[in-house]
């Protein structure tokens, strides 16, 4: 742990750790320079201890999947269905002033799934055969009704805008096994952009490197990822070679601008992007039936299947954390309709979800991957307009998976209405330091100097839950 | 608390806390009794006030420095000096004049000097060589075009509303205009301040006054909100939240729903700010009247998204910020922790937003004239005095040099409030000139808080397009009029709805800067929003800057990078000496303002014999898109 804490060391990081994804001449000089020891910002780097996962599969539910219609059964929701929310409960802070509306019983029936016996409702019916893989956290819990700072807080553990991203963390903590992509990729929904916007991958004030890159299907994952016009590859590759040259003159005279550095390493990375990225999303030479087991044959669930798929694809090859967002700018933000919301977003999602579970197991990632799912908070057992559900952050579920966790398990409670995490509740920072955990970090050591302070995506709480790993 | 195993007494300590933080610990647990809130406001204290940024500004006089190397030129390097030498640092050198050039052509016009300025300025040996410079940018139209930017970024331009539908908002455009406009006349500060505010309660001042109030309503909408109660309290409260941040580096928005968590401003001055807008009109745009604007005088009713005073309405707090929840009635104020402790009309008669306007552009207004005179010093050295420009509160940031703030804010109304004087006087100074390319207080100071060197800034988005389409030549510089919609990647256009970007006819038009761009608030121009362009949904008082592999995909493959490289290899081709070692001369002055060094030109020349492009015009083609990708290129030294 020692080398990585001298990494850490504050100013001298960027400084020190110059020159990225190898390969570039200037390494030498500067190291020769300072006499520091010098690490690339995307090398491997060791964890604090034993890693039981080194790689995550964030699926992002946005919008905010209803606990109470998925993963937490609520019988006695179902009986008071039409009663108000009974006083004992309290004043309930809502987003739409929902707290004076009758109580909306479970929309679907839930069943005992698996060998566990674990409950999840007729919404996910292939999510529901792979219950024994399940670690459901019944009891997590965050800090605002709103949108954009409830996605700010799942991703970094903070509702203000500008902390770096779990997966920023992760990748400043662990680098890239792939030198040709970044160490944390975001596959966002096609249909539209997420409320609070790009900040949710964004690096804060870890260096730019560690921020997401988006990508997307197709033949242009990402944007001008081909020369507009027609340029031969050897053309390319000499221009590129000036520039290089250029820079480094430029540089020499300029040695302590750490800017300079990540821009030599992002016009690096750049160029093997070309190559490395449309391989990465090309389903075409899958299988059939890896194809079919996403559900990449039907159309409602192609989309989501595809992006299930090129995740895989992406951990194979090294990338460390990828997150994929279900759900267009309004997603599971089901307000007016749970019923109808849900069954659209559960028909793209589930058999998808289901099959990237199974397709890492058959493929011998099952036990150093973590997926997880889960939004930004859940809804209310209250309704609203009817037959709708407001946001709730008091108490929602999140899952995980992956043969370093429990499987078949159901962690903490709500209350008899889902309303609030009352048993064993898992705030985000919790939640978050326990996936550092199972990355192998000590979250209160995974740190960043920043405006006088060592900053941390756990800010000043987090508890490891030891009772889901496995 | 989260440890507690019994999940009652976490909830119920849960909810006890939020109630402590709401400031309103006695009606958390009653619905009914909620109106009492306005007795449980918290006074502002003689303590709150001692905070430095809602202090009056001090009368600060430069301070005496032992200056043997005679290296002041004005005040602002006295206050400077007297901080370096504290620390033990000396300034770096004054930065070469090409170097100079190329910084002081992007920081007032966003444009690189020609090959022809630089060496115009090079071989001017008058002793006002630099002043004239000064000058000849300043009086460039382009000037108001590129500080434009900064201050369309702080007024959340955009010019549709946002959320789902996005609607076009038509004559969203005639406030940036103004803006432009009035930036390039060096309009006074405290009029650019009062107009955003009450233009169209001053039109006797200037009849186009009432287009700046396109400023307040510049903030996203939602009409097909069901409720209309709710659009209206919704956007009543952003312009609200807005003007606080903005004008007073207050994040009075933080109190809408609560006392402030951390600054003495209560739920009650932010209503009673809210209270000096309740009464405008703004659900349509509003016909102009001919001497609002001159330009369209021939047409008939040119309409503007403006404001006009409506009929009378009262304020009420909303409880926890909720519409439907009246609380207590308020009248107009300003924050109390900002003014003086009366600041009601001894007649009892309501202030205006006349008032307001007058207010926030007084000179007794420390807070505004800190703030603005900040916003200017952040956008020439990169970083503010005080590195948190739109929160000058308790969880902002401390002043770098407090006195040189206070000093430069006074020099707002001591210079007839122009902004140009307040250019004048960074630009003219030795602290501006230095060099960037200096260590000698890295140890010390790595984030150069103390400015022993000039900081070295990176070209955003718009200033790169512009140079691309002006270093081939190709700028479009038609000032003014609705926004431009230049072609789009179909991938871009296939997450919008159904005609969104209609792409403007004219392709002439797909050329003009890049502050004409029309800017549609769920979908930013993808080579600015890769370049850390911000959203429009709040005020941006200061751009984040990433470096990222997207950002260098944009320059090496879009057609934007091709075109220029092009259009640049066949300006050089134009050029009489037809020589290889004259082209890279030309290429490297268009590129970096500079003449190459002799490393470099036989980098370059190697380049142009050995480059397997077929032909010499593609291998000079090559060596442009070289210089454009490279860090010189993109760093202003």
């Amino acid at each position: 742990m020692s080398g990585f804490s001298n990494l850490i060391n504050r100013s001298g990081f960027l400084r020190a750790s110059a020159f990225g994804f190898g390969q570039i001449a200037l390494t030498s000089m500067l190291a020769a320079d300072d006499g520091k020891k010098t690490s690339a910002p995307m090398a491997i780097r060791s964890p604090h201890f034993a890693p039981a996962v080194s790689r995550v599969i964030f699926l992002f539910m946005h919008g905010g999947p209803s606990q109470v219609d998925l993963f937490d059964p609520k019988p006695v929701l179902a009986r008071h269905h039409g009663k108000p929310l009974p006083e004992s409960f309290g004043p309930v802070m809502t987003r739409r002033k929902v707290a004076a509306n009758p109580l909306l019983g479970p929309i679907r029936r839930f069943r005992h799934c698996g060998e566990s016996g674990l409950e999840i409702s007729s919404f996910l019916p292939h999510i529901s055969e792979c219950a024994d893989d399940l670690c459901v956290i019944r009891s997590c819990h965050g800090d605002s009704v709103n949108h954009p700072q409830s996605v700010y807080q799942m991703n970094t553990g903070s509702i203000l805008m500008g902390k770096p991203s779990l997966g920023s963390w992760v990748a400043y903590g662990l680098g890239t096994e792939n030198q040709d992509m970044p160490a944390f990729v975001v596959l966002p929904d096609p249909g539209g952009g997420i409320k609070g916007g790009p900040p949710a991958w964004g690096s804060g004030f870890l260096p730019a490197a560690y921020q997401g890159t988006p990508m997307r299907a197709g033949k242009h994952p990402v944007l001008h990822l081909a020369p507009a016009v027609d340029f031969p590859d050897d053309r390319q590759r000499r221009m590129l070679d000036l520039v290089r040259s250029l820079n480094r003159d430029h540089h020499q005279v300029r040695p302590y601008d750490s800017e300079l550095e990540a821009r030599i390493e992002a016009s690096e990375l750049a160029f093997r992007m070309q190559s490395a990225a449309p391989d990465i999303v090309d389903l075409s030479r899958e299988t059939h039936d890896t194809r079919k087991l996403y559900g990449l044959d039907d159309s409602s669930t192609a989309e989501f299947g595809s992006r299930c798929l090129m995740a895989r694809r992406m951990i194979e090859r090294g990338i460390r954390f990828v997150q994929l967002y279900c759900g267009d700018t309004i997603g599971w933000d089901a307000h007016e309709n749970v019923e109808k919301n849900h069954s659209a977003l559960c028909l793209q999602s589930d058999k998808p979800v289901a099959g990237l579970l199974r397709d890492l197991k058959r493929r011998g990632l099952w036990d150093d991957t973590l997926v997880i799912w889960g939004g930004e908070f859940g809804r209310m057992p209250m309704s609203e307009q009817g037959v709708g559900r407001d946001h709730n952050p008091w108490g929602f579920s999140v899952w995980m998976s992956g043969g370093a966790v429990r499987g078949g398990l159901a962690y903490g409670a709500t209350d008899d209405v889902g309303l609030r995490a009352v048993e064993r509740p898992v705030h985000i920072n919790d939640l978050h330091a326990t996936i550092l955990h199972l990355l192998g970090f000590d979250h209160q050591q995974l740190t960043w100097f920043h405006n006088g302070r060592e900053e941390r995506l756990t800010d000043v709480g987090g508890n490891v839950i030891h009772e889901v790993l496995a | 608390m989260r440890s507690f195993d019994s999940g009652i007494s976490y909830v119920v300590i849960r909810v006890a806390v939020l109630a402590v933080l709401l400031g309103n610990a006695g009606n958390s647990c009653s619905q009914e009794n909620n109106t009492g809130e306005a007795d449980l406001e918290p006074p502002v204290t003689e303590l709150d006030r001692t905070h430095w940024g809602f202090e009056p500004l001090r009368s600060v006089k430069p301070p005496e420095v032992s200056d043997p190397n005679h290296w002041c030129r004005n005040e602002i390097d006295q206050f400077i000096l007297q901080r370096l030498q504290n620390a033990g640092l000396s300034p770096a050198p004054p930065a070469p004049r090409a170097v100079l050039l190329r910084r002081v052509t992007y920081d007032l016009t966003g444009l690189p000097p020609t090959p022809e300025e630089v060496r115009a300025f090079e071989q001017d040996a008058r002793p006002d060589a630099w002043s004239r410079v000064i000058d000849r940018l300043l009086d460039s139209p382009a000037y108001g075009e590129r500080w434009a930017q900064h201050w369309l970024d702080v007024a959340r331009y955009a010019e549709t509303d946002g959320f789902e539908h996005d609607l076009v908002r038509p004559n969203a455009w005639r406030y940036r205009d103004w803006v432009i406009e009035n930036l390039n006349r060096d309009l006074p500060w405290r009029d650019f301040v009062r107009y955003q505010i009450a233009g169209d309660m001053l039109t006797h001042e200037d009849p186009a006054a009432v287009l700046a109030t396109g400023f307040l309503l510049c903030g996203p909408d939602m009409p097909d909100l069901n409720l209309y109660e709710e659009r209206r309290h919704n956007v009543l409260s952003e312009m609200t939240s807005t003007t606080g941040s903005v004008f007073l580096g207050l994040q009075i928005g933080c109190a809408q729903c609560h006392h402030h968590k951390f600054d003495p401003v209560s739920q009650q001055d932010f209503f009673r700010l809210r209270a000096f807008f309740e009464s405008t009109e703004w659900l349509k745009e509003q016909p102009l009247s001919v001497s609002a604007d001159p330009g369209m005088s021939n047409e008939k009713a040119a309409f503007g998204r403006v404001i006009s005073e409506g009929g009378k309405q009262a304020t009420f707090l909303k409880i926890r910020g909720d519409f439907r929840r009246n609380g207590l009635k308020v009248a107009a104020a300003f924050p109390r922790v900002l003014s003086a402790a009366e600041n009601s009309q001894s007649d009892g008669r309501d202030l205006t937003r006349v008032q307001l306007a007058d207010w926030l552009s007084s000179t007794e207004n420390a807070a505004a004239l800190r703030v603005s005179a900040n916003r200017i010093w952040l956008h020439h050295f990169g970083e503010g005095l005080v590195r948190t420009p739109g929160d000058f509160g308790t969880m902002g940031s401390v002043p770098s040099n407090c006195d040189l703030l206070d000093w430069f804010a006074s020099q707002l109304p001591l210079r007839h409030w122009s902004q140009k004087e307040l250019h004048r006087l960074i630009l003219t100074s030795s602290t501006w000139q230095q060099s960037s390319v200096s260590d000698s207080g890295q140890e010390q100071d790595p984030e150069n808080r103390l400015l022993w060197r000039m900081n070295r800034q990176r070209l955003d988005g718009e200033a790169i397009r512009d140079t691309l389409l002006y270093i081939g030549g190709r700028l479009n510089r038609q000032m003014g009029g609705p926004g431009v919609r230049p072609p789009l990647p179909v991938e871009i256009v296939s997450t919008l709805l159904k005609g969104q970007w209609e792409v403007t006819s004219d392709e002439a038009q797909h050329r003009r800067r890049s502050v004409y761009l029309f800017v549609r608030r769920n979908l930013r121009y993808p080579l600015f929003e890769v370049f850390d362009r911000p959203d429009t949904n709040a005020s941006c008082p200061q751009r984040s800057r990433s470096t990222i592999a997207p950002q260098s995909l944009a320059l090496m493959n879009s057609q934007l990078s091709f075109d220029a490289a092009e259009n640049l290899t066949n300006r050089i081709l134009r050029e009489p000496d037809r020589s290889d070692e004259a082209a890279v001369i030309s290429a490297w002055q268009w590129c970096y303002g500079r003449t190459p060094s002799e490393s470099e030109t036989i980098m370059a020349l190697e380049f142009l014999t050995q480059s397997p492009a077929p032909d010499r015009d593609q291998r000079l083609h090559d060596l442009c898109l070289a210089l454009i990708n490279s860090n010189e290129f993109l760093y202003l030294d």
